[in-house]
């Protein structure tokens, strides 16, 4: 088990966005995390990356309970990297982007150059190794940003809306990345989206978020295409071309 | 019109002859607002930085109060570090008036608020999700500080030559604190105000072309940088 997290609150001002009594979430799976606009995924997403505190709540990860302190939660996001919906690179090249994360955990030189171009072969990006980053498109940065949290070696992947503002090509791309390292290198992958196809296509199992409280499929995918229809929260289903 | 033709003629000819004395006076204005600039820097960049990165009580008001020492009168600083520094002053002793030490601190003094604010202003504008995407990868908070204080470099470098520009060109403070001693403690503007005060237009008008294309470029310098923060 990655995450077990029980009696989840999260609270700002007197509006609650999250309240959530038990989520599980199991190593090596992917998880989509679905819901309407503002309910909630992207601050259920910060707190899973240990980027916020929850208001109210128990986190295990990895069978040891968290605490929210800041020398405590480091480590823990040196093994928990988020992909933001509209990720930012670095004002620098696509190569000191990949770097940074690797010299903080203090890989050698000849090493983390391997590692750098390892990870850009996999987004489809080692042409532009020594690019400046922020001349990259928005479908580049979306790869590179990928790549970058590829590099330190996660446990855990979060992408918040990894597709959202990518053309269809770079989404094809980008979903075909997140399957593949999840089957080569067992990351840990939680995704939101609002795309049914990449539902359906990519996760293992499914979260759906409305009002800050959670539904499950409870692991065995029946939470798909027609649940959602019930819901009427996403848009008509794709074809896979 | 003859008159200023023939001022403006002859002072072109003495920037150009590398006239001693308008060399030295030019030196040591480089040299007391280089320094003040390069002091006022090493702790208004800090200070200016600590109080954008960091969230504590009374950090608008802080704010504020520097953005009004903005508008502080040269002359009201020569003043308060004249009462501290001349004889009958707590820093008496150190026989630092009519210095360019004394210059320099008066100078220090006056763009440090520039240095801290500006800074600010180019902390403040960096996106947060710099922040963000430096801890998400592992970064501690030293670390994350640096992301961000790199991402505000060329606002913070625009902040510098700002405070420069000022000093170069501030009279106030050089005059009643350095005294405008010949070869010693007299500056560009405070040869300018003299040679006006006698009548003698060649000096102060080299000075001035000078001075003017010092500001020049520093203005090139300062928005080349400014340019930079929002590519």
């Amino acid at each position: 088990m990655a995450y077990e997290i029980s009696q989840l609150t999260k609270v700002y001002g007197n509006r609650t966005v999250l309240d959530i009594p038990l989520i599980k979430i199991e190593k090596g799976s992917i998880y989509a995390l679905l819901g309407p606009n503002g309910a909630g995924k992207t601050t259920l997403l910060n707190i899973l990356g240990f980027l916020e505190p929850p208001t109210t709540g128990n986190i295990i990860y990895q069978l040891h309970p968290v605490q929210f302190s800041e020398p405590y939660l480091q480590p823990l996001r040196k093994v928990i990297v988020m992909v933001e919906q509209h990720p930012i690179l670095f004002t620098t090249t696509v190569y000191k982007n990949l770097e940074f994360g690797l010299k903080i955990r203090r890989i050698p030189k000849k090493e983390r150059d391997l590692i750098i171009e390892e990870s850009l072969d996999l987004v489809g990006m080692r042409h532009f190794i020594q690019a400046p980053a922020h001349r990259l498109s928005g479908g580049e940065t979306q790869r590179v940003a990928i790549a970058r949290a590829l590099a330190v070696n996660p446990q855990v992947l979060l992408c918040d809306e990894p597709t959202s503002s990518v053309d269809a090509e770079n989404q094809v791309a980008i979903i075909n990345i997140l399957r593949q390292i999840n089957g080569i290198k067992k990351i840990t992958i939680v995704f939101t989206t609002h795309d049914r196809f990449q539902v359906t296509s990519l996760a293992h199992h499914i979260l759906f978020l409305d009002h800050g409280k959670l539904s499950t499929d409870n692991g065995d995918n029946l939470f798909t295409a027609n649940k959602f229809s019930e819901h009427g929260l996403l848009g008509p289903t794709r074809s896979h071309s | 019109m003859d008159f200023f033709v023939d001022s403006l003629y002859s002072a072109l000819l003495l920037v150009a002859s590398l006239d001693p004395e308008m060399v030295a006076i030019v030196t040591v204005s480089l040299k007391v607002s280089g320094t003040s600039t390069l002091l006022a820097s090493l702790m208004g960049v800090p200070f200016g930085f600590l109080v954008a990165f960091e969230s504590f009580p009374g950090k608008r008001m802080l704010i504020t109060c520097l953005n009004t020492l903005l508008a502080l009168p040269t002359v009201a600083i020569g003043l308060f570090v004249y009462a501290f520094i001349s004889r009958r002053g707590i820093f008496g002793p150190l026989d630092l008036l009519y210095t360019q030490k004394a210059i320099v601190i008066g100078q220090t003094l006056l763009i440090l608020p520039i240095v801290a604010t500006f800074t600010i202003a180019a902390i403040s504008k960096i996106d947060e999700r710099y922040r963000k995407t430096a801890m998400t990868l592992g970064a501690n908070r030293w670390q994350t500080a640096l992301v961000v204080f790199r991402e505000a470099r060329f606002g913070i470098v625009a902040a510098i030559i700002a405070a420069f520009g000022r000093v170069i060109a501030e009279v106030g403070i050089s005059m009643m604190l350095g005294g405008n001693a010949r070869g010693f403690t007299r500056t560009i503007t405070t040869a300018m105000a003299l040679e006006y005060d006698k009548g003698q237009f060649t000096l102060a008008v080299a000075l001035g072309i000078i001075l003017i294309g010092l500001s020049f470029g520093i203005n090139l310098l300062f928005h080349f940088f400014q340019g930079r923060t929002r590519v």
